[in-house]
């Protein structure tokens, strides 16, 4: 039993670290983009394909954090922009159909031209004993990689005059105007950084499973589901919504089966959505 | 300082203010009246860039501030505080100050000048703005205005939502302003208040300036006395 929850809060770290790209995004008056986990396979084949070109580990993992970063910078000098002008419900969908369709472009376009790459990060020297459980160094890394990405988000939004003025455009753009925040320059700001966040949660992912060309929707359901779960906008949030799903999953998919896990996951989105809709620790409307 | 020329504003190619021109001088406080609905809320907020402009001219300290967007122009020293305050539910009256200073880190000098006007924001440094009360929002709605060291204040029906007592201390923070030099344009309803307190004033009606003239010269024409004061 110690084993399978170490391995939910292995899971569970990189699922908060997910859920912060999607949730930021959202923050921005409500642009919902599906594309998300096709960023963070983007970012894992790049790195991927560096590899087989010959590219040491460390170097390949920069080069997938920029192609991360360069798709978000893309979505927002391209796609999104008609997409920041509308307001309420008409942005939410927009955006929606919008990144479902550019999901489906990368889904095509890596199915057909590179069907079967995937990254697997080798991380060798054996396992380390935690708690008396055996763990893979690889899940070791992961982790740590994770901790040290929420300590670094947690510091940027409460500590630096540029994290609060990202966090002014999410909560009132024209008051974040009036004090002097370009909120265009915050927006492409959050859209690297959520593309830089799903790639280096595709790499921390292949440090214990194959990032395989197909992963993309998965990915992004888990995001949305622990964004739910955490509630939209709270970095906090989904720091812990991704700890409680992580072991949620890992024990039912021992307990119960992998194929049921994903619609128990789910429930616990809807049960929050009914009992509490805006989250852990989101902020009620 | 100021100087409005032919300016019209309004939403979707229905101008709301038509063709105003209106002055204000370096040190005054200048008041513009109206009833509800008379375009004193579209031409501040066209004014400071948050609304298309059709036609004319803002100038400040001799620059059109016209084509220059909202967050441009509180960094040349003309400050808004809209009626609707716009402020960050979940951020402390903290972070408000020292975002108002953005993108410098806040002065330490323009600080204490804030929480020597408005000890309530001193006690509650920590207290989110979303958990504060319309007139505790109010002072900072001003507080993050005067952190970006404006020369001009500009402010939109400071008194929206206030109890009487607390409007008429809205007014005295904003009289102690004045005396520390700062030039203020204020639109308001409640006029009595705003009267007491400004040199000059300007009244809107449909969009456009009817009647200008002192605070004395307003306070004694008929028609302004009929409209505004509540005198028959």
């Amino acid at each position: 039993m110690t084993a399978i929850i170490l391995d939910g809060i292995v899971l569970g770290l990189q699922f908060g670290v997910l859920a912060v790209g999607l949730t930021l995004v959202y923050g921005l008056g409500g642009v919902l983009n599906l594309a998300y986990g096709q960023m963070a396979v983007v970012a894992a084949i790049v790195v991927s394909l560096s590899m087989d070109a010959g590219l040491p580990a460390a170097p390949a993992v920069g080069i997938g954090l920029l192609a991360g970063g360069g798709f978000g910078l893309l979505l927002d000098t391209t796609l999104l922009r008609p997409v920041y002008r509308l307001r309420g419900e008409a942005k939410v969908l927009l955006s929606l159909v919008l990144t479902l369709g550019v999901a489906f472009v990368v889904d095509g376009l890596l199915l057909w031209r590179l069907p079967l790459e995937a990254l697997t990060l080798h991380i060798g020297g054996g396992v380390v004993e935690i708690l008396g459980v055996p763990m893979r160094r690889g899940s070791l890394w992961a982790s740590a990689i994770s901790v040290a990405v929420f300590v670094a988000l947690f510091f940027f939004f409460r500590s630096t005059m540029l994290g609060r003025a990202v966090r002014s455009v999410i909560q009132d753009e024209e008051g974040a105007r009036l004090v002097g925040i370009d909120p265009g320059r915050m927006r492409t700001l959050i859209l690297v950084s959520s593309g830089v966040l799903a790639a280096l949660v595709a790499v921390t992912r292949s440090m214990t499973t194959p990032v395989t060309v197909t992963a993309g929707i998965s990915l992004t359901i888990f995001a949305l589901i622990v964004t739910v779960v955490g509630g939209l906008g709270s970095v906090a949030g989904a720091f812990l919504a991704g700890l409680i799903l992580g072991i949620i999953s890992t024990v039912s998919s021992f307990y119960i089966g992998t194929f049921l896990t994903l619609i128990i996951l789910l429930s616990a989105a809807a049960l929050t959505i009914l009992m509490r809709p805006s989250g852990l620790l989101g902020v009620p409307e | 300082m100021l100087e409005v020329r032919g300016f019209s504003a309004g939403y979707q190619g229905n101008d709301v203010v038509h063709d105003l021109s209106f002055r204000v001088d370096r040190g005054e406080a200048v008041m513009i009246i109206g009833s509800n609905g008379a375009g004193k809320t579209t031409l501040l907020r066209a004014m400071c860039g948050l609304l298309p402009v059709s036609s004319g001219k803002v100038l400040f300290e001799g620059t059109d501030v016209v084509p220059i967007p909202a967050q441009r122009i509180v960094r040349l020293g003309m400050s808004f505080v809209p009626s609707a305050r716009h402020l960050f539910p979940q951020m402390t009256v903290q972070e408000h100050l020292s975002l108002g200073a953005y993108p410098n880190r806040p002065d330490p000098e323009t600080m204490s000048l804030v929480l020597d006007l408005f000890p309530r924001l001193g006690e509650r440094r920590r207290q989110r703005a979303g958990t504060m009360s319309g007139g505790e929002q109010q002072m900072l709605a001003v507080g993050r205005a005067l952190m970006s060291r404006p020369r001009l204040l500009v402010l939109d029906e400071p008194t929206t939502g206030l109890a009487p007592k607390l409007a008429q201390e809205a007014y005295q923070a904003l009289g102690v302003l004045r005396l520390q030099g700062l030039t203020l344009l204020v639109a308001e309803q409640q006029v009595p208040l705003v009267m007491a307190f400004s040199d000059r004033g300007y009244v809107l009606e449909n969009g456009q300036i009817q009647i200008e003239g002192t605070s004395e010269e307003l306070a004694k024409n008929p028609e302004v006395r009929r409209a505004y004061l509540g005198v028959t």
